[in-house]
């Protein structure tokens, strides 16, 4: 075989070994989707969606309607700490899990967060 | 049960039964005049269980029931103001105000453990009174459905309020 192709042979390895890497790091998510935006809505006391499945990189807003302040706390996860009436909080996934998580003033109030 | 808690029940019980032997229950005016008052007696106690109490879990509760019913007379104020529906007294709101200031006079003769048993007890027995009014009278009353929508949505405060009166009843019966 000429060096030439000897050289193009290695040239198209390396590149398909460095795309397959950056793929593998990206993780489950498609390595080009653009991340995404989600919102839960807090209204007469419940997290409205009570679960929500999001990628790595999503955006999550807690949107407060109701007329109290309320939270959104997994411990050791993430804590909005008090979310004030008609306020948000935002916050952006990071690691894979199923997150349980409640209103820390009224723990009746349950939701579940999962990042894929 | 004591006879304050007796009185209180026995005014939201009284109210139900009214409407029923009438065939008609509070008019909206009404209705706003007995949320707002509802609330109140309850910011009233609220305060004096942040001041007077030497417990951490009462003293909490006691400024949660006034960051929430202050919230929710907040938005009944603001949308009843919006309706042009103007609080009209009546003796629900009266007996409810009367009943309120009763309790807060016992309270202040108490102290310690006394007073933190009988507070989170009367918020038990009112929490579950007026969720009863809700469901009962003012939700099925209120013609205004905008009245009605928020009734239901602050339903579930008094609810969660109520779970978390009966925990500490349960730990204050520990003590």
């Amino acid at each position: 075989m000429h060096a030439v192709d000897m050289r193009r042979r290695r040239f198209a390895a390396a590149a398909a070994a460095t795309i397959a890497a950056i793929a593998g790091a990206t993780g489950a998510r498609r390595s080009l989707a653009a991340p995404k935006d989600y919102t839960v809505v807090i209204d007469g006391f419940a997290f409205k969606p009570a679960e929500l499945s999001v990628a790595r990189g999503d955006t999550v807003v807690w949107r407060n309607d109701d007329p109290v302040p309320h939270t959104a706390t997994a411990k050791g996860v993430f804590d909005s700490g008090s979310i004030a009436a008609g306020a948000s909080w935002k916050y952006v996934a990071k690691k894979p899990g199923r997150y349980p998580y409640v209103c820390t003033f009224h723990p009746i109030m349950k939701g579940t967060l999962v990042v894929r | 049960m004591k006879p304050l808690q007796l009185a209180a029940i026995a005014v939201l019980a009284a109210t139900s039964l009214a409407v029923q032997a009438q065939g008609a229950g509070p008019t909206d005016p009404q209705i706003a005049a007995i949320v707002v008052t509802a609330n109140q007696v309850d910011i009233d106690a609220g305060k004096l269980a942040e001041a007077r109490s030497h417990n951490k879990d009462v003293r909490e509760f006691g400024k949660m029931m006034v960051t929430d019913h202050t919230g929710v007379n907040k938005a009944a104020v603001a949308l009843v103001t919006k309706l042009h529906v103007k609080p009209e007294d009546n003796p629900t709101a009266e007996s409810l105000k009367k009943g309120g200031e009763e309790n807060i006079a016992h309270l202040k003769t108490l102290k310690g453990h006394a007073f933190d048993t009988a507070y989170i007890d009367h918020e038990v027995t009112y929490h579950e009174a007026v969720i009863d009014a809700i469901d009962k009278t003012l939700i099925p009353s209120a013609q205004n459905a905008e009245l009605k929508a928020l009734l239901v949505k602050v339903r579930p405060a008094f609810v969660a309020h109520l779970d978390r009166a009966k925990e500490l009843q349960a730990k204050l019966g520990k003590m």
